[in-house]
């Protein structure tokens, strides 16, 4: 028997002392990873077979409505339930005056449900009606009965966020004297833009299905954080998080707000406890409004001042906002603003008012879509104002390293991004002053914009089971892993078939489900770096104990596929617990982009369309360039919404929503949207870590709505600095 | 949602007759607008009687030239016909630019007529509105009215009527055909089928209970080479009109013989400009007396705290529109 050793470079090439030993040479590494796969459960989604939160087949199960507060600040004195418990099929009222005592303490967003008689927002879930089937609980729900002490309550942001406090966990970063820089500067832009609340409005509304069997809380339940909502839910109800089970395969969209786990969950949970049965809980669109969060109202004040030759001199980013009255959230507009440029001063503050409006939470692209908008349509003012092209005055402020902590980037593509788009959008056809591009009725712009979000990689765990049968080899990973819709499912199976070598056909990916070995959320572009390193390592992991298990030694390194062949295996199975890297906190790693934007505003009516929209990105490896794709547009679509169509308007003087359905506030239709294209920056960032991932979900709404209010100035010479930008702005 | 008893009416008389012994039932036809209202505790009828069997779907010529659309017809076979499209394609336009194309397959001509505004305030129980609950005061009059009216809106209801087809249908004077209990017909103006507010808001339409469409009649004109429905709104699409406008020119040259000019989204219903359309007779077709006549027409606008804007959008409407309906309508 010879030895095994590793060649000096590098870990692939072992060396085998009889040739006869070595099997195969291993293929292409990645043979998936790369290509462009259709999702592998688009067909049950299509078809209807992929099972959402309320979908489950759960038998003898009941049915929950919940009702909500009609004022928005002040105490219940009375609720009337008699009528509605006497209605046919009411199996349970419960209310405050009859829930059980919960830890409000636990986790859920919002705090536990029903544990006062006190009412903080307008639309707060006082209470919740089980009957045998939803028409029934759903009319029962309209019967009852609720009598306030109202007191006088925060609800206009437009008088009270002057007198907003420094957050609890944001202390003002201050770099260099931005005053100093302000006063002296040669050319200077301070002004304030306003973003309104932006609802998620996830396709799937929030629903639960709880189901408690003894001891034991079964939720079925979409969770962007499976094993976060599994303790937040064991926290509320005092258990042990191994008694609680989230079941959680398919999402059907979160954007943030299923990140945390809301009333929906608990309110499902408490019900199911109090009539001993299943069931079924799911808002409708109206109650989404105030339910589970939203992007809260910024008023973002940015100063920029440059040298006559475009050279940043000071970037303050001060932010105004509002959170709940008892939790506050507080989603970081400044973010963009210390790391995108180089200037030598810089302020980033946060000011809150606590207001009766539900707890704001996780947004796409939180603070930095909406702080993008801030700072890169200043930067658009200010190259107008240094008659400077806008995609060069970036270019001349483009920082070595990260200005904010003086790490070196992993990788940063924003120079590639900036040219690379410039020559695929033709933007050497814009015209730099604006309203001298007319076709017909229209205006037409040109605007540019860009964006950036953090790379992160997450804890995670997964277990790889391999199994043959004659020379079939399938295997089954598995991991508590969220798919929001995005792909996940897809990048595993393509990640796990290159790494044992198998076909993805022979994979079957099983995440969304807390049984399974914990791994982080998809939330905060973490989802696809933090699952493929972890499946990744798990493989590699399992082709190790198979190559140790053999007693060979080979000159290169087989598959797994093969070793179960050629060894005779019958099935084994491995678990690998990953960590970031190490030496990945030596770096800044961020994914960027560059947003191309072409309105064409009507002359008339002052009704825009964007025309066409370039996303080039540098992420790091993509994995499957259409899922890729699809998650940048999607964010793209988003970005084209926040300028111009969605809004949601509080009445203050009663503190709700009156653009309470899917017909008032307006995501684009498809009229809306024009030709779009995305790009991606070639990057392998193994600085970040062994796969080289930087995660795309958020960055591809970053930019986006600069982007398109930049080319709106550029068409009309309106510089819109409150969104959305509706026609009566443009008249 | 409340219980109600579904009842399906075999003939139009049985539909009559089953209305007319139930005050608190209602016609359900499309049901695109009153299932929702229905699910939102706006609406609430003990008894629905679905009219959808009953025929009533033909679009066809009348003996006096005109088009006659039936009342139970969906609204995309009534904006694609080919009479429509030949002889009032400002018809078609505005069908197309309302809903989606899902409601359209669904909704009906009559049910068009009579759905009622989207007033957010109108469409939360939890919120005050003379129009669902009288006496209950106009949620808003002093709040978010940005979508509202400026023309003819009254202290108790300022609440716009949102449908874009009865623009067009006021343009081309079209007549609403209704039976009655016994069995009786009668015809009423297009433009004066909808009522303002004043002191009845909670009466959209001058239809009694028991009456139904039967069928809208358009008469023979000769606008069909130069008009045009334009719509303004927040979004491309599935959006209602901050202000649209259905205009429609007879010229002899270039001069205008009759002008027809419908405005939506700006009152209780749709609102016949006819200071604008008389300033425009006999004159030229011209950009500025299209602004002349929008001038006129606009200045007796009362805005609202938040929609300061549609007076200005309006009369751009106007002015668009006409040369749009001028240059054959093809935008």
């Amino acid at each position: 028997m010879a030895t095994a050793a590793l060649c000096g470079h590098c870990r692939w090439h072992w060396m085998a002392a009889n040739p006869d030993q070595i099997i195969n040479f291993m293929k292409d590494k990645e043979i998936n990873i790369g290509s462009p796969v259709s999702r592998i459960d688009g067909i049950l989604k299509v078809t209807g077979k992929a099972d959402y939160s309320t979908d489950h087949p759960v038998k003898n199960a009941a049915y929950a409505v919940i009702f909500k507060s009609t004022i928005a600040a002040g105490t219940i004195t009375n609720i009337d339930s008699v009528t509605a418990e006497k209605s046919p099929g009411v199996l349970a009222v419960i209310t405050h005056k009859n829930a059980p005592k919960l830890n409000a303490k636990g986790g859920i967003r919002g705090g536990a449900m029903l544990q006062s008689p006190e009412v903080l927002f307008f639309g707060q879930h006082i209470g919740v009606v089980v009957a045998e089937t939803f028409e029934q609980a759903r009319h029962a729900a309209d019967l009852v009965k609720v009598d306030y002490d109202k007191k006088e309550a925060k609800t206009d942001f437009e008088k009270l966020h002057q007198n907003g406090v420094k957050p609890k966990d944001k202390e003002d970063e201050k770099r260099g004297d931005v005053k100093a820089a302000l006063e002296n500067a040669e050319f200077k832009v301070e002004e304030t833009y306003a973003t309104p609340i932006y609802h998620h409005h996830p396709l799937e509304p929030h629903a639960t299905i709880a189901e408690w069997q003894g001891e034991n809380l079964i939720l079925y339940n979409s969770a962007q954080i499976v094993n976060g909502a599994q303790n937040a839910a064991a926290s509320t109800f005092n258990l042990k998080p191994e008694n609680v089970r989230i079941v959680s395969p398919y999402i059907g969209g979160g954007f943030g707000s299923k990140g945390g786990q809301w009333g929906n969950l608990v309110l499902a949970a408490v019900a199911a406890k109090m009539v001993n049965r299943p069931v079924k809980l799911a808002l409708t669109r109206q109650q989404m409004f105030n339910s589970v969060g939203l992007r809260q109202r910024n008023y973002q004040k940015v100063s920029l001042a440059a040298t006559k030759d475009g050279k940043l001199t000071a970037l303050a980013h001060e932010t105004a906002t509002h959170a709940a009255i008892e939790d506050e959230f507080v989603e970081p507009c400044g973010d963009c603003s210390k790391i995108m440029y180089d200037t030598p001063n810089s302020l980033i503050t946060y000011r809150v008012t606590p207001m009766n409006l539900i707890l704001p939470t996780y947004t796409r692209g939180p603070g930095k879509s909406t702080g993008s908008f801030a700072l890169e349509s200043a930067m658009d003012e200010l190259a107008y104002k240094l008659k400077m092209d806008p995609v060069e005055f970036r270019l001349k402020n483009e920082p070595e390293k990260d200005p904010s902590n003086g790490k070196p980037w992993s990788s940063r593509k924003v120079v590639e991004c900036l040219k690379e788009g410039a020559k695929a959008f033709g933007w050497d056809n814009r015209k730099m002053e604006p309203m001298q591009n007319i076709q017909g009725n229209y205006w037409v712009g040109y605007g540019v914009a860009c964006g950036t979000y953090p790379a992160h990689q997450r804890d995670s765990s997964a277990i790889v089971k391999l199994k043959r049968e004659g020379s079939n080899v399938t295997a089954i990973i598995e991991l508590a892993a969220a798919d929001l819709g995005t792909g996940t499912y897809t990048i595993l199976a393509q990640t796990a078939a290159d790494a044992l070598g198998l076909s993805m056909n022979n994979i079957t990916v099983k995440i969304g489900d807390s049984d399974l070995p914990p791994a982080a959320g998809s939330v905060g572009s973490v989802g696809a770096t933090s699952y493929a390193n972890v499946v990744n390592d798990v493989c590699m992991k399992v082709t190790d104990e198979l190559i140790a298990r053999s007693g060979k030694q080979f000159f290169v390194r087989p598959t797994a596929l093969q070793l179960m062949i050629s060894e005779k295996v019958a099935d084994i199975q491995t678990r690998a617990d990953s960590k970031p890297l190490e030496s990945a906190e030596q770096y800044s790693s961020h994914s960027f982009n560059a947003n191309f934007a072409e309105v064409w505003v009507n002359q008339s009516t002052g009704m825009v369309r964007v025309k066409r929209f370039l996303a080039v990105t540098g992420a790091g490896k993509i994995l499957n360039p259409k899922t890729a794709r699809s998650q940048i547009i999607g964010g793209n679509v988003w970005g084209i919404g926040m300028a111009l169509t969605e809004e949601s308007v509080v009445d203050p003087r009663f503190g709700n929503f009156v653009t309470r359905s899917l017909a008032d506030y307006h995501v684009p239709s498809n009229l809306d949207i024009g030709e779009m294209e995305a790009i991606f920056i070639k990057e392998d960032d193994k600085l970040a870590n062994k796969l080289g991932v930087k995660g795309l979900g958020e960055v591809g709404i970053v930019g986006v709505s600069a982007a398109v209010a930049n080319a709106v100035f550029n068409a009309t010479g309106k510089r819109i600095r409150e969104l959305p930008i509706l026609p009566d702005k443009l008249l | 949602m409340r219980p109600f008893k579904y009842t399906n009416a075999k003939d139009v008389s049985s539909a009559i007759k089953l209305a007319t012994g139930n005050p608190n039932a209602k016609f359900l036809a499309g049901g695109t607008n009153l299932l929702d209202l229905m699910k939102e505790d706006v609406e609430r009828p003990d008894e629905v009687i679905d009219i959808t069997r009953l025929g009533l779907a033909q679009i066809k010529t009348t003996d006096a030239g005109g088009i006659s659309i039936g009342g139970l017809g969906r609204n995309t076979d009534a904006a694609n016909h080919p009479l429509i499209r030949q002889h009032h394609p400002v018809l078609t336009q505005a069908i197309l630019a309302g809903a989606s194309g899902q409601i359209r397959n669904m909704a009906t001509n009559g049910g068009n007529l009579l759905q009622r505004t989207r007033c957010p305030y109108f469409y939360d129980i939890a919120m005050p509105c003379n129009k669902r609950e009288p006496g209950s005061g106009c949620g808003a009059l002093e709040g978010i009215n940005r979508m509202h009216a400026i023309f003819g809106w009254s202290e108790k209801c300022i609440a716009v009527y949102p449908s874009d087809m009865a623009v067009a249908l006021a343009a081309l004077d079209a007549v609403v055909k209704i039976k009655g209990p016994n069995g009786e017909e009668r015809s009423v103006a297009i433009t004066d089928f909808h009522r303002l507010p004043g002191d009845m808001p909670e009466k959209d339409t001058n239809l009694s209970h028991g009456e139904l469409i039967t069928a809208i009649e358009i008469p023979k004109s000769n606008f069909a080479d130069h008009s045009y429905y334009l719509k303004v709104r927040d979004r491309a699409s599935y959006a209602f009109a901050l202000v649209s406008v259905a205009a429609a020119l007879e010229l002899t040259g270039n001069v205008i013989l009759q002008a027809r000019i419908a405005i939506g989204g700006v009152a209780h219903k749709p609102w016949r400009a006819t200071k604008a359309e008389q300033m425009l007779v006999g004159k030229e077709a011209t950009e500025a007396n299209f602004k002349l006549a929008a001038d006129a027409e606009m200045a007796d606008a009362k805005p609202l705290e938040h929609n300061k804007f549609k007076v200005e959008l309006g009369n751009r409407s106007i002015v668009r529109a006409l040369q749009m309906a001028l240059d054959g309508g093809k935008s």
